[in-house]
């Protein structure tokens, strides 16, 4: 057994970056790509000249570049360093979050983050990748046990803990993606179905108590698009335009930085969560589905390698990034085209935001890592 | 088939997950997909019109309030530019209200409670601005200098209405009634005039010439293309669509100067004599204008015109005299002996009388088919004798008269009045006219009765009981008698002007009727009323060095309650007309003066009109008489 091992694990060393998986990394800084250019064309339209609209594109491309090292840096070391230090991570992301609530300061009303030195630093973010660790840590430690109910109990609790803390910000959307990647990893775990049906159901029955609990404009929110003339000058005002852009977009968009709701700073927040009604205006249906087929290319690749993990814990961070992706897709896109109700998440790699790139370029180098410290050396 | 979890050191993988995952994911990016298609391909042109719509919008462009001028191109009503602060809604309450609303408070020296109050009472759109307050340039400059600490508060200039006097001072006392003043549109007129483009906070005329000659002041509203960004605000215009068309200028029939000579006569009689509410106006008689229109006491509409305080406004209302009225139109009251003329008219006209025929008079008139002992007196208790027509209205005897009254009948008094007149809106273009009473059958049924009393009907002839006419009515009754039996509407607004005063459109007087009486019948009566001045009984203005013949009526009307020594209280009546030999017709000026409850001895009133005319004549004369110390006729009537 030890010399199989010490050979297997030789031969790993030696041919790992041969495995890197490259695609990955493509569909990666394309997306990214995507977020530069239209971020560059949004802040355009919010008024900006075309030295601030720079000056989001340089920051981006900064904020990139320390994402991609430490892409690297994660692709690197093996990843079981993650079960080791599952404890301590879990407690810095406790009080991460507590930090937030202490000090946080409000975006659009929300106390979302926190300003060091000028720099906003999401908290949040990070925590929903290093949950994810946690949460596959344990799982993973479950061993035989993943079928019980108390798995999924105790994933429940652990998980339980950092989402209030969010909801608490309030951030509901990003509580949600918690509650998503909960389902999405205790679901391949191997979890006892049955149970996950009732846990789901008394979700379902607490959700309007949750609902009813928050701030009035947020409950609008919620539910302009059910129907958008419900407010249509204030809460609802977002989801009307970003609806006109998205529609007026035609098969190939007005082009970049033309689109006419987009210039007329018609778009609020525009380069930040509505940013794909601004890839559809202008980059128009065909823009569109090119970058749901980015996305769709993408989590494909994390499946596989998921997939193709040694371990449970392997499979367990990539499904559980993959389910943060496809859930976080789902609710931005979904807003934008009015399909879900509006909630500040984010859009993966698009979206403006240093704290989120790096969060996920983090994610996709542990990724990367279960990849070349997974495969025989003869796949 | 090889194991598929070769390799894997603990938990297998099941591939029925993954698979259910997977085809989780392909269902959501179908989703995605598939509603992007609905929106860009099937729905786009929708929403491309939508979204066209959103960005653009039509703007109201306001046009300037016309001007007004008196009758020699004095500007009397103008716009000045000033400076309001407003509040966004959205970007305050995003702020915080109290905060930013104290702050600016604080900073201009205003009260933050009512600018609150003024703030939470609008229910507009969050995107509209919401005025709270006007303030001087220097806090206007302040304001925006402070900017960045007053979210949402924007400063606007405004044209604000300035109202001034015949010097060009800031004092709208003086004309304040002929011209009203304007002020912001409420909630309910907005909704009946939004589609005349009136938008919210638009000033409309209230009152006087400003609101009768609302539309022609206001002009039309032009409109613009704009863009508007995120929050709705203009950022750019795109076009002109239409030029606003400003408001005309007009020009009143009132001369500034002698409206201020009205007035100040009318202020001596009335703090003369004690009386708190009088009324003085100035006719011409051929066309009907309206050269000076008095009624005390007045308001400065200046301090309407920048939102009136609720301090202001009630001294306003619980004055005596009830300075926001204008007596002159809008009130009533018994005319009494000057009602003489309506009498004596329907008396030829109807042949009750001749102008040579005598009649009885008495101490005390018995009223026909009443009780032995129910009469009525004249004011002589001892009666005047034999009297014809003219001698009668001169020496105004109030028997004759009850006879007269009483032969031609309630219909044919109604008549003659209604020739004259009264009982209805003179139709002078100004809000708020009262028609009065005048004594009828369908008065009497109206109380219950099938017909009017005969006692009430002789006093109907003195202008008593059941007679209640507005000055106004008065002075067009008498003008009728001087320009020769046109009956005119009385006219306030002579015509346009351009912006610098100058006529440029006159209207046209207008004949409402025309008297039936024959020219004879009307020159004995306009002969009598020079008697009226010539005999005496209007004491010394006869001996005023006019360019004229003064003719016209005393009149003492009683009314209300009898006081404590069992008399009534009474108002003072003094009309008068200016042709230039007796009888004739070419009297280019009529003046009235009415003084409410004016319980001295001497005729207020006429010593009123005597100031009037030596001020307008400019005479070195100055024959007033103290209106407490009557030496010369007892028991004025």
């Amino acid at each position: 057994m030890g010399a199989i091992s010490s050979t297997f694990s030789q031969n790993v060393r030696a041919h790992k970056w041969r495995v890197f998986d490259w695609q990955l990394l493509l569909y990666v800084v394309l997306l990214v790509g995507f977020g530069v250019a239209m971020g560059y064309s949004a802040s355009l339209g919010a008024g900006g000249s075309s030295a601030s609209g720079m000056s989001q594109t340089v920051k981006t491309v900064i904020w990139t570049g320390i994402g991609l090292t430490i892409f690297f840096v994660a692709a690197s070391v093996d990843y079981h360093w993650l079960t080791t230090f599952t404890v301590p991570i879990y407690v810095a992301v406790l009080g991460l979050l507590a930090i937030t609530t202490v000090i946080g300061t409000s975006l659009f009303g929300a106390q979302m983050s926190v300003t060091v030195a000028g720099l906003d630093f999401q908290f949040s973010e990070v925590c929903k990748v290093l949950m994810v660790v946690v949460l596959a840590s344990f799982l993973t430690g479950r061993r035989e046990k993943v079928g019980r109910l108390s798995t999924i109990v105790g994933a429940g609790v652990l998980m339980a803990i950092p989402t209030f803390m969010v909801y608490r910000q309030p951030d509901l959307g990003t509580a949600l993606v918690f509650v998503a990647i909960l389902v999405g990893m205790l679901f391949m775990s191997g979890a006892s179905i049955g149970w996950m049906a009732v846990m789901a159901g008394g979700v379902v029955a607490v959700a309007p108590l949750a609902v009813q609990s928050l701030a009035i404009y947020q409950q609008q929110r919620l539910f302009c698009f059910l129907d958008p003339s419900v407010d249509p000058q204030h809460t609802c005002y977002q989801l009307i335009q970003s609806l006109n852009a998205v529609g007026s977009g035609g098969w190939f968009g007005e082009g970049l930085t033309a689109g006419g709701l987009n210039r007329s700073g018609l778009l609020p927040v525009q380069s930040t969560d509505f940013i794909f009604s601004v890839v559809a205006e202008e980059l128009g249906f065909i823009g569109g589905l090119i970058v749901l087929a980015l996305f769709g290319l993408l989590v494909w690749r994390v499946l596989v390698i998921g997939w193709g993990a040694r371990d449970a814990l392997g499979t367990m961070v990539s499904v559980g990034l993959a389910s943060m992706i496809l859930f976080q897709l789902l609710v931005n896109v979904g807003m934008v085209v009015g399909i879900m109700p509006v909630t500040g998440i984010p859009l993966p790699f698009v979206t403006y935001g240093g704290s989120s790139m790096i969060s996920l370029l983090f994610g996709m180098g542990i990724l990367e890592s279960v990849r070349m410290h997974s495969r025989k050396p003869t796949f | 088939m090889a194991d598929l979890n070769e390799g894997r050191l603990d938990l297998p993988r099941s591939p029925a997950r993954f698979i259910a995952f997977g085809v989780s994911a392909v269902l959501l990016f179908t989703l995605l997909g598939g509603r992007l298609f609905q929106l860009q391909i099937l729905q786009g042109d929708l929403y491309a019109r939508r979204a066209a719509a959103a960005h653009t919008a039509e703007i109201p462009i306001p046009a300037p309030r016309g001007l007004i001028f008196d009758r020699t191109g004095r500007p009397v009503a103008v716009n000045v530019p000033s400076w309001a602060v407003k509040a966004r809604p959205a970007d305050v309450t995003k702020a915080g209200v109290s905060t930013v609303i104290g702050r600016l408070a604080s900073l201009i020296g205003a009260d933050a409670k009512v600018l609150e109050q003024r703030f939470d009472a609008f229910h507009g759109s969050p995107y509209d601005l919401v005025p709270l307050t006007k303030v001087s340039r220097q806090a206007a400059l302040l304001v925006g200098e402070r900017s960045q600490e007053l979210p949402g508060i924007v400063v606007e200039v405004d044209p604000q209405r300035e109202y001034l006097d015949e010097k060009g001072n800031l004092d709208g006392s003086l004309l304040a009634h002929a011209i009203g003043y304007t002020g912001p549109i409420s909630e309910t007129e907005l909704a009946n005039l939004a589609s005349q483009g009136y938008l919210p906070d638009d000033p409309i005329g209230r009152d006087g010439v400003e609101s009768s000659f609302e539309q022609e002041l206001r002009g039309t509203y032009g409109a613009q293309l704009v863009q508007r960004d995120a929050l709705g605000r203009a950022v750019k215009v795109l076009d002109t669509v239409r030029e606003p068309t400003p408001g005309k200028n007009l020009m009143l029939t009132i001369d500034a100067a002698t409206q201020r000579m009205a007035v100040d006569a009318l202020t001596w009689g009335m703090k003369a004599s004690g009386v708190q509410e009088g009324v003085t106006m100035v006719m011409n008689p051929q066309t009907g204008e309206i050269l000076a229109m008095a009624s005390l006491p007045a308001y400065d509409n200046n301090k309407f015109a920048a939102g009136i305080s609720a301090t202001d406004y009630q001294a306003y209302l619980t004055r005596p005299g009830k300075p926001l009225r204008n007596h002159a139109i809008s009130d009533t009251y018994p005319p009494g002996s000057t009602f003489k003329l309506v009498t004596g008219l329907g008396a030829l006209e109807s042949g009750v009388t001749t102008p040579t025929r005598l009649w009885p008079t008495y101490g005390c008139y018995q009223i026909p088919n009443a009780p032995r002992g129910q009469c009525l007196f004249d004011w002589n208790h001892t009666g005047f004798g034999p009297l014809n027509l003219t001698q009668a209205f001169a020496i105004s005897s109030d028997t004759f008269f009850y006879q007269m009254a009483v032969k031609q009948g309630v219909d044919r008094l109604g008549d003659a009045a209604a020739q004259l007149g009264f009982g209805k809106q003179s139709g002078v273009p100004l809000p708020g006219e009262a028609a009065g009473i005048v004594a009828s059958t369908e008065w009497a049924r109206r109380n219950g009765r099938p017909n009017l009393y005969t006692g009430e009907l002789a006093q109907a002839g003195i202008g008593q009981n059941v007679i209640a006419v507005t000055p106004l009515q008065l002075l067009n009754a008498y003008s009728t008698l001087a320009n020769g039996g046109k009956l005119m509407r009385p006219m306030i607004v002579r015509g346009e002007t351009s912006d610098s005063g100058k006529l440029v459109k006159a209207y046209l007087p207008e004949i409402l009727g025309t008297l039936k009486a024959s020219t004879a019948d009307q020159r004995v009566i306009r002969i009598a009323a020079r008697e009226v001045v010539t005999s005496g009984h209007a004491y010394n203005i006869r001996d005023l060095n006019l360019p004229g013949a003064l003719s016209g009526k005393t009149g003492t009307a009683e009314f209300g309650a009898k006081t404590r020594n069992n008399t009534l209280p009474f108002h003072s009546w003094f009309v008068a007309y200016l042709p230039s030999k007796p009888g004739a017709t070419d009297a280019k000026l009529a003046v009235v003066t009415f003084t409410y409850a004016a319980v001295v001895p001497g005729n207020v009133s006429l010593e009123v009109v005597k100031y009037f005319l030596q001020k307008y004549f400019k005479l070195d004369q100055d024959l007033r008489l103290d209106p407490h110390n009557f030496a010369l006729v007892r028991n004025a009537n």
